[in-house]
C-alpha cells in the first residue's frame, strides 16, 4: 500500500506506479486497482464531482499488467467524462420542483 | 343611432391572404350599409397615404387605427384624426416589431409603445379568436373601451352579462374587388357625435349598443340587402320553390358558425346501414367517456406491458447453473477474473415514486383554495411548505445518488464485460430476484383486474331528452368485435385463443405486428353504448332518427346559427310538438334559428319570434324572389323593397292550405269529436 502524497495543489484519484494502476482509498491511501469495489466507485464518482481531483493519464508504456489496464483504463475515461460534466449533472437533478421549491423557501417563515 | 364598423383591412399582409384593395367596393360597402363612421386597421400597418385617400373619397367618418398582434391575442387600437403623425410613428414602430407572421407584440412593448393609452379606442379580441383573455385582459382593463364578438349569438350573450365588456359586432372584412356580398356585421351607437371621446363614453354604456337600428337587439342583418332575422326563432314559410331552402343555403354559405339540418338528412333509408352508421356516430361520441373510464386500467397496463415471467425464469436458471459451474471450477481462477469488479453485483435502484406523489400531494394541499379554511383549521401552512421543501431536497438528493450509482452501473458493465473477454473463468450471471417477485405479484393483480373489467356490467347511464344512453362493459365474444374495436385491419384471431388468460394474451398482443402498444387497454373489455327509449326499450328505427335530430338541435349551442329545413318530412306531430318544438324554442334563447316549415304543428304552435315568408313573384315579365318579414303579431309583413302582404292569409296559407281548407278542416274535426 502507498501514502498518500501530500502538497498536490489537486487530490489524485488514479494513480500509476511500478507497472500497476492504483486508487484513492477511503483510508486516503493508495491501493490496487484490481481491489476497486462499487463502493470505492461511487465514492471517487463523489470526489470527482465535488472537489478539484486530478489523474494519472495511462500511456502505453505505463501499466504492465493486462487486467490493471482493463479496469484503470475504464475508470479513468468515465471519471474524467464525469469531471467534464460536472456542472450538468447536478443541474439535472436540481432543477425538479425548483420553481416550487424556491417559491415555497421564500414564503414560509 | 349611428351604425359604426371599426374593423376593416385595406391592406394585404402578411397575416392575411393575398387581396388587391378597391376603393370603390369601400364606398359602396359605406353607402350600401348605411354607415356613419369607419375605422381602417390593418395588421400591424398604418399607411398614412392610403388613409387619406380613403378620407378624401368617403362621406362617412374615418378613423386611423391599427390591429395589433399581441402575444395574448389581437387588439385593435383606433385614433382620433389630431395628431395623425404622432399616430403613424407609432404604428411604425408596432410594423418594424412584427414583420414575419410569427412575429407579436408583448403588452410591455405595446405599452411603452402606445404611452398614455387612455388617448385611444382600445377594443381587444373578445368572443372571436385570436381572443385576449384572463391575466392579459384583466391588465390591459383600465384602458379597453369594448370587446369585439364575432357574431349576434356572442353580441347578445355579452351584452346580457354586466360582468362582461360592452359587446362590439364589426365586419373584420377585406376591401377587395373580388368580395362577392357586402358585410352584416356592424354595431349601431345611440351617439349624438361621432368624435372619439363621445364614442367611448358612449360604449361605457352598455345599453347604448345595438345590433339594428330601431328593434334594438331583437333583430339582426343578415343579409347585405338589408333583411334581418330575428335573434331568436325565426320561422321561414312559403310555397314550393319559392326559395325557402336557397335563403338556408345562402345564410349557411355567408356566415361562419352555421349548424345546418338539411331536409331528410336524418331520415334512414337503408335500415342496416342506417343502424351501423348510428351506432359509430355513437360510439365516437362516447369515445371521450370509454377513453376515462379505461383510463385507469390504462396505467396498470402500461406499467405491466412489458413483463417478461417466462424470460424472468429463463434468468434465473441461467443465474443458478452460472453459479454452480463457476463454484466446480474455481481452481481456474486468473488475473482477470481475480479482479474484484469480474463478479461484482450492480447498485440496485429505487424508484422515487413514492416520494414525487408525496411532493405532489403535499404541492396541491398548500395550493388548494377551494377548502382552504378547513385546511388551515388543521395544519399550518408555513409547516407544509417547509415539509414541501425538505421533501423536494431529499428528492434532489435521491435523484442525484440514483443518476451517480446509474452512471457507476453502467462503468461496472463496461469493465465486467471487458475482463470477461480475456478470463477463461465463469463468470456469475447477475439476476434481481426482488424485481422479478414484484414483477410476478403485479402479473397476479393485472390478471383480477382484467377478469373483474370483463365481467357484464352498467357503467353509466344518462338521461337525453327522454332517450337513455346505457354504457355497458362486458367481454369480447369474438375476434371481430375486438377488431372493431381496434378500428383496424389487422386479425385478432389468434390471440383471441388466448382471450381467457389475460396474461398471456397480452403478451400474445404486445408480440403481434401491427398494433400501437399504447392502444392495447381497448382489446380487454367490450365497452358499448345503448340508447333506450321511454319505456326502456332499445330503439327503433324511427326513434333513432328523433334522437338525432334532438341530438343535432343540442349541438347547435356550439354554433352561431341554427338552420333546419322541414323537420316534418321525417317526424310525426306528436314527436315535433312535444320535443322537437321545445327544444327549438329553448335553443333560440341563445342561439338564432331558422325553421322552414310547412306544418302547421312546428309553424303556428312553436311560437316564433319573427316570420319571414319567402315568394316567388312574376314582376313585369321577370321571376322576382322576395321575402317578406315582420313580427308575428304584425297586420302585415313587409319586403326590403317596401311591399307588403297580409301576415294572417300568409299564415293560413302556407300552414293549412288557405282559410277554406282550414275551416273545412276545423268542421271536420268537430263532427268527429263525439
Amino acid at each position: 500500500m502507498i501514502r498518500m502524497q501530500k502538497g498536490g495543489l489537486d487530490m489524485k484519484l488514479l494513480k500509476i506506479e511500478g507497472d500497476l494502476g492504483y486508487y484513492l482509498n477511503n483510508e486516503g491511501n493508495y491501493s490496487k486497482i484490481d481491489t476497486i469495489t462499487k463502493e470505492d466507485l461511487m465514492r471517487l464518482a463523489d470526489l470527482t464531482l465535488e472537489k478539484d481531483v486530478e489523474f494519472d493519464e495511462n500511456h502505453d508504456e505505463g501499466i504492465k499488467n493486462p487486467a490493471h489496464q482493463i479496469v484503470y483504463k475504464s475508470i479513468l475515461k468515465n471519471l474524467k467524462g464525469l469531471e467534464n460534466r460536472k456542472q450538468e449533472f447536478k443541474d439535472e437533478v436540481s432543477r425538479l420542483y425548483l420553481s416550487d421549491y424556491e417559491k415555497y423557501q421564500n414564503q414560509s417563515s | 343611432m349611428k351604425k359604426i364598423d371599426f374593423h376593416i383591412h385595406t391592406l394585404s399582409t402578411v397575416r392575411d391572404s393575398k387581396f388587391d384593395f378597391d376603393l370603390e367596393t369601400l364606398k359602396r360597402y359605406a353607402r350600401e350599409a348605411n354607415l356613419d363612421a369607419i375605422a381602417i386597421t390593418n395588421h400591424d400597418i398604418f399607411d398614412v397615404g392610403q388613409f387619406e385617400q380613403i378620407t378624401n373619397a368617403l362621406d362617412v367618418v374615418v378613423f386611423p387605427g391599427i390591429e395589433v398582434s399581441m402575444e395574448c391575442g389581437h387588439i385593435l387600437v383606433i385614433s382620433d384624426h389630431c395628431n395623425l403623425s404622432d399616430f403613424n410613428d407609432k404604428a411604425g414602430q408596432v410594423a418594424k416589431k412584427v414583420t414575419r407572421r410569427e412575429d407579436c407584440v408583448t403588452i410591455a412593448e405595446f405599452e411603452v409603445i402606445f404611452g398614455d393609452l387612455s388617448k385611444y379606442l382600445v377594443i381587444p379580441h373578445y368572443e372571436k379568436k385570436p381572443a385576449v383573455s384572463g391575466d392579459a385582459l384583466k391588465h390591459i382593463s383600465s384602458y379597453v373601451s369594448a370587446g369585439e364578438v364575432d357574431c349576434a349569438k356572442k353580441f347578445i350573450r355579452t351584452l346580457k352579462d354586466n360582468q362582461k365588456l360592452t359587446p362590439v359586432l364589426f365586419s373584420d372584412v377585406r376591401i377587395s374587388d373580388k368580395l362577392a356580398t357586402l358585410p352584416t356585421r356592424q354595431t349601431f351607437l345611440d351617439c349624438g357625435e361621432l368624435s372619439l371621446n363621445a364614442i367611448k363614453a358612449c360604449l361605457r354604456d352598455r345599453t347604448k349598443v345595438a345590433l339594428t337600428q330601431s328593434d334594438g337587439n331583437e333583430l339582426f342583418q343578415i343579409f347585405d340587402d338589408g333583411q334581418k332575422l330575428s335573434t331568436g326563432l325565426n320561422v321561414l314559410l312559403g310555397d314550393r320553390s319559392s326559395g325557402k331552402t336557397f335563403t338556408l343555403d345562402k345564410i349557411a354559405q355567408t356566415h361562419e358558425g352555421v349548424k345546418y339540418i338539411k331536409q331528410f338528412d336524418l331520415v334512414q333509408q337503408d335500415n342496416d346501414a342506417y343502424e351501423r352508421d348510428f351506432n359509430n356516430e355513437l360510439q365516437k361520441d362516447k369515445s371521450q367517456f370509454t377513453e376515462e373510464y379505461l383510463s385507469g386500467f390504462k396505467t396498470v397496463l402500461n406499467d405491466v406491458m412489458y413483463i417478461d415471467l417466462e424470460g424472468n425464469d429463463r434468468m434465473v436458471e441461467k443465474y443458478v447453473s452460472s453459479l454452480l459451474k463457476s463454484a466446480f471450477e474455481a481452481h481456474r481462477k486468473d488475473e482477470f477474473s481475480k479482479v474484484v469488479l469480474f463478479g461484482e453485483l450492480e447498485f440496485a435502484l429505487k424508484e422515487n415514486k413514492v416520494l414525487i406523489n408525496l411532493i405532489e400531494s403535499v404541492r396541491q394541499v398548500i395550493e388548494n383554495g377551494e377548502f382552504g379554511k378547513i385546511i388551515e383549521k388543521h395544519i399550518d401552512r408555513n409547516s407544509l411548505k417547509n415539509l414541501a421543501c425538505e421533501l423536494i431536497e431529499l428528492l434532489w438528493h435521491r435523484e442525484y445518488d440514483a443518476k451517480k450509482k446509474n452512471h457507476i452501473n453502467s462503468l461496472i458493465r463496461e469493465i465486467k464485460q471487458n475482463l470477461r473477454l480475456r478470463s477463461s473463468a465463469v463468470p456469475v450471471e447477475e439476476v434481481d430476484l426482488y424485481r422479478m417477485i414484484v414483477e410476478r405479484r403485479k402479473i397476479r393483480r393485472f390478471e383480477k383486474i382484467v377478469k373483474n373489467l370483463q365481467k357484464d356490467g352498467i357503467i353509466a347511464e344518462e338521461s337525453i331528452q327522454g332517450f337513455t344512453v346505457v354504457a355497458k362493459k362486458g367481454p369480447f365474444t369474438g375476434a371481430g368485435e375486438i377488431k372493431k374495436a381496434s378500428l383496424s385491419k389487422v386479425a385478432f384471431s389468434d390471440v383471441f385463443v388466448l382471450y381467457e388468460r389475460p396474461y398471456d394474451y397480452l403478451r400474445a398482443l404486445v408480440n403481434k405486428e401491427g398494433l400501437t402498444h399504447s392502444e392495447l387497454y381497448k382489446f380487454f373489455a367490450k365497452i358499448s353504448y345503448q340508447i333506450l327509449n321511454k319505456d326502456g326499450f332499445e330503439v327503433s328505427g324511427g326513434e333513432r332518427s328523433e334522437f338525432r335530430l334532438l341530438q343535432e338541435i343540442k349541438d347547435a349551442q356550439n354554433y352561431n346559427i341554427l338552420l333546419i329545413d322541414e323537420p316534418e318530412s321525417s317526424f310525426d306531430n306528436m314527436f315535433l310538438k312535444s320535443d322537437v318544438n321545445q327544444l327549438i324554442k329553448e335553443i333560440s334563447q341563445s342561439t338564432p334559428v331558422v325553421v322552414v316549415t310547412h306544418n302547421s304543428t312546428v309553424g303556428a304552435s312553436i311560437g316564433a319570434d319573427y316570420i319571414v315568408y319567402a315568394s316567388k313573384e312574376h314582376d313585369g315579365g321577370k321571376i322576382k324572389y322576395r321575402l317578406y318579414s315582420g313580427y308575428p303579431s304584425d297586420k302585415s309583413i313587409c319586403s326590403i323593397d317596401g311591399k307588403a302582404i297580409s301576415n294572417h292569409k300568409t299564415m293560413l296559407d302556407s300552414l293549412e292550405a288557405g282559410h277554406d281548407t282550414y275551416a273545412e278542416r276545423r268542421l271536420g274535426y268537430e263532427a268527429i269529436k263525439d
